[in-house]
């Protein structure tokens, strides 16, 4: 009888630790380490800083290749971050939006892990910084 | 003196060629082509001028279901018999240079085919238009004793009734961030067709789309198979009905999902334009009971 009552006890013990995993997960999803960012990118220029005539491309193609992740407006809640083991950052953050454009084109067309490369989906320079200029407007 | 002569001439085609390639260059940082006028290179069951950067491979999952006729009894066509299924895979072997191979239910058909955009539209209007060729060369894959069994005429058996071919020049224009439209003309082949069917067929296009939001477009297609007596000594045939199309596009990154309602169950072009018999309209109202509903759905790799 003794067993079945410790069998019982250790049981429940692991079902109430699932239970509560299965609460705790996804809010301690792991936030990607440090970037390395190549010299050649820290110091590179946005050419197209200043060119208001390129946000709606800019928002054309966050729609399109950066929405089902990064969410409508940089939140991190796109439905297809929740199924990502890295941890999605908002772009809302001061701290994500004090990186220089540069960073910002580092991560987002040559990218890391889940992160994919965009170097062949948006093979235009200047597409390129539309969308970190629409990036931008996010704050 | 001749070997002076084809040196000279070949500095000669060296220079030029330098001077052209540098010209195009220029012009190309001057006048970049449009962006994406339609967002695959599919449009419901036909072709638009889009061709992928080089090194893509697509591929293509085209479904079209039975007709709306039965109703509820079988959902809406459904649950009917006769859908028909195509898949393809189309790989960019060079600058808008695409080939591609696919399988289609209907007929048991194997297609090559090859579609290279000539022209691009530019932004600032240097090309007005783009401009692509798209071709293909289909195998009937059905058993000996299928193949026809009306036509009394052919009595010895050929591989070469098994094929048949569709070539066809599409223009285009993206009008607006909003409408993009194409027109084009082609012509279909049959080697070996069923009794009161065309061998040949000229035929018209139109197709377009118009962007609701910045993933979602409502989109249509037009193909309207041409009577042209001179082409074919059949006077008496009945010339093929036009096939058209209405549906809802939304691309992703790396997917568009076009779903439509028409009234050809064709995937192949020729198929079409020769084999279609279902009106557009009765009396005057679209022929809802004859159309059905069909999906192409696209998903790139980049290598």
């Amino acid at each position: 009888m003794k067993t079945y009552k410790k069998l019982f006890l250790g049981l429940s013990f692991v079902f109430a630790g699932i239970l509560f995993m299965a609460f705790t997960l996804p809010q301690d999803k792991k936030m990607g380490g440090p970037w390395e960012i190549p010299a050649k990118y820290k110091t590179m220029k946005n050419t197209f800083k200043d060119d208001a005539s390129l946000l709606k491309v800019g928002k054309m193609l966050f729609s399109k290749h950066c929405k089902s992740c990064h969410g409508g407006k940089g939140e991190a809640n796109g439905p297809k971050a929740k199924s990502m083991k890295t941890g999605i950052r908002s772009f809302k953050d001061a701290e994500f939006q004090a990186q220089s454009d540069g960073v910002l084109y580092y991560q987002s067309f040559i990218g890391r892990d889940e992160m994919p490369n965009y170097e062949k989906k948006i093979a235009d320079e200047e597409d390129r910084w539309a969308v970190i200029n629409y990036i931008r407007t996010l704050k | 003196m001749r070997n002076k002569i084809f040196t000279l001439s070949c500095l000669l085609v060296f220079a030029f060629g330098s001077v052209l390639a540098q010209e195009t260059e220029t012009e190309k940082a001057i006048d970049k082509p449009v962006r994406s006028p339609f967002e695959s290179g599919y449009l419901i069951d036909n072709q638009t001028t889009v061709i992928q950067p080089v090194n893509t491979l697509e591929f293509a999952i085209q479904h079209k279901f039975g007709s709306f006729e039965n109703g509820s009894s079988d959902l809406f066509g459904l649950y009917a018999a006769g859908a028909n299924i195509r898949l393809g895979l189309n790989y960019v072997v060079a600058n808008n240079v695409q080939v591609g191979i696919g399988v289609t239910k209907e007929r048991m058909t194997t297609d090559f085919n090859a579609k290279w955009t000539i022209l691009e539209q530019t932004r600032n209007n240097t090309v007005p238009l783009a401009l692509a060729l798209y071709g293909n060369i289909a195998i009937d894959g059905r058993d000996k004793d299928q193949l026809n069994p009306f036509d009394e005429s052919q009595t010895e058996y050929e591989f070469s009734n098994r094929l048949s071919s569709f070539a066809q020049v599409i223009v285009g224009r993206k009008i607006s961030d909003v409408v993009s439209l194409q027109a084009g003309v082609s012509f279909s082949h049959y080697n070996l067709i069923d009794y009161g069917n065309y061998h040949d067929k000229v035929g018209v296009h139109l197709n377009g789309r118009f962007k609701v939001t910045p993933q979602g477009s409502i989109i249509f297609n037009f193909d309207a198979p041409l009577d042209l007596d001179y082409l074919d000594s059949a006077k008496n045939y009945n010339n093929p009905e036009p096939n058209f199309s209405l549906g809802y596009e939304i691309s992703t990154s790396t997917h568009a999902f076009q779903i439509y309602a028409g009234n050809s169950n064709g995937l192949i072009q020729q198929d079409i334009m020769v084999n279609n018999t279902t009106n557009v309209l009765n009396d005057g109202f679209i022929n809802i009971k004859k159309y059905m509903i069909g999906f192409t759905i696209t998903r790139l790799w980049n290598f």
